[in-house]
C-alpha cells in the first residue's frame, strides 16, 4: 500500500485526470506523443485527450488510420528508438489486433536483446460494458497479466488515473493502462500537486473485519456499494482496489485476508483464469487454505441489449449475496 | 563505385556464404536460418545505407547483419548461444540485434518487424535525424496485413522508411506464385504513391543501384520507397527443414550464384585476378575460423541469466 502524502485536492472528472497526466508529461518530455484514432481535434472518444491537440499539435497528437496492429507496432518501435508513445486503443477488444507487436516484440525486447533495447510504450485502452455489445465491452486484462515484461494497471478513481498514468509514461518497459467506459463521467478528488503513483501498490479503500473484497477499475465502485449493503446486514467488508495487476501488490491483500479470514474477488472480466483466480492462488500460497469466492460476469458474451447486459454483469446485490453465502457456508475452513 | 568497394562487397558476399556454411555444420545449438543465394540482396542493401541508418529484418538475418558490419565473432557466439554474443546469447537465430552498429535487429515473427521499423522511422523523423530506417522482409511477409497497414501509414506520414522485399519465392515451402496475387510485389507500392521497383536480386550491381536510388529518395525526406529483389534460396527453409524442390530445380537455381557471377564480372573488368581472389578467400576463411574460435571459447549463459533483463 502506498503512503501518499497529503496535499491540497481539487475535484476532477476521470477523463480530465487522464488529460492532465498526459499534458504534464508531454510538457516535461518532448518525446511523449499520442498515436490513436480520433485523438486529435476530436479529443479522444471519451474526451480524455481534450485540449492536447490544441496545445501540442498534430505531430505529437496523431490521428491514425484504423490499423491497430501497425499502430501498436509503430508505438513499440518508436519507443525502442527513443520516443515515449502513448498508443490509444479505443476499445480493449481491439487490443487483440495489436497483441503481436506488444507481446512478441515489446514485452520481450529488453530480454531478447540482452538489455540493448527497451520499449517504453503505454498502450492505453478502455474496457468494460456500457451498452456497446459483444465486441466493444470486454475486459481482457487477465490475459495480459501473465506476459513476462508487461505491466498492467487499471485505476478506479480520477486520482489513480492521474497518478498511474504519470508512472506509466515514465516507465522503462511497455505498460497497458486500462480505464473503463463507466468511469469517464466520474468525478473525484485529485491532488493539486504533481504526483506519480508507483505500480505494484494496492489501495485500501474501505476497512472491514469480516471479509476482504478485491476489485479493480469500475468494479471497485460495485464492491463499495456491496460493502454498504453488507453493512446493513451486519457484515463488515474490507475493500481493496488492486490498481496494479502486474505487478500485483500481494502483501496488502494477504495482510487484509489475515485480518478478515475471507476473500471475495470481483471482476468484470471472465473469472476462468481471471484476476481473481490469481489473487486467490497467491493469497493461499501465503496463508494456506482460506474461505474464498470469485464473482464475475456470466460465462457469456456481453450483449448491447440492456436486459442481457445487466443479466451478464456482476452488480452490488450479486456481490452481497456471494459474500453472505461465503460467510455462512465457510466451505473451505482455514486449517488453523 | 570505387574498385575497392566492389572487392569489399564481393568479400562480404563470400563471408556470408562461408559463415553460414560453417554455422550449418554446427547443429549443436538447434536449427539455423541461412541465406545462401541471397547474398547480393543483403550486401547491395547495406552498401546503400549510411552508418547512422538503422536496418531491421525478418528472421533470415545473418547475411544482413554481417553486411551491416556486425562483428562476425559476436554474431557466431550469439548463434551458438554464448553469453559473449550480440544479445548475450538470449536472442539467437531470428532475433540478432546490434543497434550501435545500425543493425536495430531481426524479429522472427513473419511481418512482425515491419510496423516496428515504421516506429523507428517515426522516431528518426521526429527527432530531426538525417538517418533513415530500412526494413528487409521476405515474400512470406508480403501476405501479412502489417505490411499493407504500414505502407499506408508510412506513405501518409512521409516516413523515412525504405521497404526492401527479398522475394526468394518461397515461404517455407509455399511458392510465391501460389500465395501472392500481384504480378510484381512492388506493384503494391504504387497504390500508396510509393516509388517502387523490382530488380534482379541475384545481380549485386543491379540491387545496389536500385536500392541506392530508393534510399536517396527516402533520405531526401520525400517519403518511403519500395524495392523488390527477386532472389533464390539455395537451401531449404532452415538447416533442419525438408527440401521440396527437385535436384534438377536446385541445380538450375544454384547456377545463378551471385558470388560466381560477380567474380566473373570483376575479372572481366580487370578488377579481380586469381591471386586477389585467393586473398579474399583466405581473409574469409580466417574470419570464420576466428569467429568459431571466439564462440567456442565463450561460456553459455548462467542459468540465473534467465531472469535478467525481463522487466
Amino acid at each position: 500500500m502506498s503512503s501518499e502524502r497529503r496535499s491540497a485536492m481539487h475535484k476532477m472528472f476521470f477523463r480530465e485526470a487522464i488529460a492532465r497526466a498526459v499534458r504534464e508529461e508531454m510538457r516535461d518530455n518532448p518525446n511523449v506523443l499520442i498515436l490513436g484514432q480520433d485523438v486529435g481535434r476530436f479529443g479522444g472518444s471519451y474526451r480524455e485527450f481534450d485540449g492536447l491537440f490544441e496545445e501540442f499539435g498534430p505531430e505529437r497528437v496523431r490521428d491514425m488510420p484504423v490499423a491497430e496492429p501497425a499502430m501498436v507496432g509503430m508505438g513499440v518501435g518508436a519507443a525502442a528508438a527513443g520516443l515515449r508513445p502513448l498508443v490509444s486503443i479505443t476499445y480493449m477488444d481491439f487490443m487483440m489486433l495489436g497483441l503481436d507487436p506488444l507481446i512478441n516484440y515489446g514485452a520481450k525486447l529488453r530480454y531478447k536483446t540482452g538489455g540493448q533495447l527497451t520499449a517504453p510504450v503505454v498502450v492505453k485502452t478502455t474496457a468494460g460494458a456500457k451498452g456497446q455489445g459483444v465486441a466493444h465491452s470486454q475486459c481482457i486484462e487477465a490475459w495480459l497479466m501473465s506476459v513476462p515484461g508487461l505491466k498492467v494497471v487499471a485505476p478506479a478513481t480520477p486520482a489513480d488515473a492521474y497518478g498511474l498514468l504519470k508512472t506509466a509514461l515514465r516507465s522503462d518497459g511497455p505498460v497497458v493502462y486500462v480505464d473503463h467506459k463507466r468511469l469517464f463521467p466520474v468525478a473525484g478528488e485529485v491532488p493539486v500537486d504533481e504526483i506519480a503513483i508507483p505500480f505494484g501498490s494496492a489501495r485500501l479503500c474501505r476497512s472491514g473485519t469480516d471479509l476482504t473484497i478485491t476489485a479493480h477499475s469500475f468494479m471497485v465502485r460495485t464492491a463499495l456499494e456491496a460493502a454498504k449493503l453488507l453493512e446493513k446486514a451486519g457484515l463488515s467488508a474490507e475493500v481493496i482496489d488492486l490498481r496494479s495487476l502486474a505487478p500485483l501488490d500481494i502483501n496488502t491483500i494477504v495482510a487484509s485476508v489475515k485480518r478478515t479470514g475471507r476473500l471475495l474477488t470481483l471482476e468484470e472480466g471472465q473469472i476462468t483464469t481471471g484476476v481473481g483466480a490469481e489473487v486467490v492462488t497467491r493469497v493461499m500460497e501465503h496463508l494456506g487454505p482460506i474461505d474464498f469466492t470469485r464473482v464475475g460476469p456470466l460465462p457469456a458474451p456481453v450483449s448491447s441489449n440492456r436486459v442481457l447486459e445487466a443479466a451478464c454483469l456482476p452488480d452490488a446485490a450479486r456481490v452481497a449475496t456471494a459474500a453472505r453465502l461465503l460467510q455462512s457456508s465457510g466451505k473451505l475452513v482455514c486449517s488453523n | 563505385m570505387p574498385d575497392q568497394n566492389l572487392l569489399t562487397m564481393l568479400r562480404t558476399m563470400k563471408l556470408i556464404r562461408a559463415f553460414e556454411e560453417a554455422l550449418a555444420a554446427r547443429p549443436d545449438h538447434g536449427f539455423q536460418l541461412i541465406s545462401s543465394g541471397e547474398e547480393a540482396v543483403a550486401v547491395g542493401l547495406c552498401a546503400s545505407l549510411l552508418p547512422s541508418d538503422q536496418l531491421l529484418t525478418g528472421g533470415r538475418s545473418i547475411g544482413p547483419a554481417l553486411a551491416r558490419g556486425v562483428d562476425p565473432s559476436r554474431l557466431m557466439a550469439e548463434l551458438l548461444g554464448r553469453s559473449s554474443g550480440t544479445n548475450k546469447g538470449k536472442g539467437g537465430r531470428g532475433h540478432l540485434a546490434d543497434p550501435a552498429r545500425g543493425f536495430f535487429g531481426a524479429h522472427a515473427v513473419v511481418g512482425g518487424n515491419i510496423s516496428i521499423a515504421a516506429g523507428v522511422a517515426l522516431a528518426l523523423q521526429m527527432t530531426g535525424k538525417d538517418a533513415i530506417a530500412a526494413i528487409l522482409f521476405g515474400d512470406g511477409a508480403f501476405g501479412a496485413g502489417a505490411l499493407h497497414e504500414t505502407l499506408n501509414i508510412s506513405a501518409s506520414m512521409k516516413l523515412p522508411l525504405l521497404f526492401v522485399c527479398n522475394n526468394n519465392q518461397l515461404s517455407v515451402s509455399t511458392p510465391r506464385s501460389q500465395a501472392l496475387a500481384p504480378t510484381h510485389l512492388s506493384d503494391i507500392g504504387a497504390a500508396f504513391g510509393i516509388p517502387s521497383q523490382t530488380v534482379d536480386g541475384m545481380d549485386l550491381n543491379a540491387v545496389r543501384k536500385s536500392i541506392s536510388k530508393a534510399a536517396n529518395h527516402v533520405r531526401a525526406k520525400r517519403g518511403p520507397a519500395f524495392v523488390e529483389c527477386i532472389s533464390y534460396r539455395f537451401a531449404s527453409h532452415s538447416t533442419t527443414a525438408r527440401e521440396t524442390r527437385t535436384s534438377e530445380e536446385l541445380a538450375e537455381i544454384r547456377a545463378l550464384c551471385p558470388i560466381v557471377s560477380q567474380s566473373r564480372a570483376l575479372k572481366a573488368a580487370g578488377l579481380l585476378n586469381d591471386i586477389l581472389a585467393q586473398e579474399l578467400d583466405r581473409w574469409v576463411a580466417e574470419t570464420v575460423e576466428e569467429a568459431l574460435r571466439f564462440a567456442d571459447a565463450s561460456a553459455m549463459p548462467d542459468a540465473e541469466e534467465a531472469l535478467l533483463d525481463v522487466i
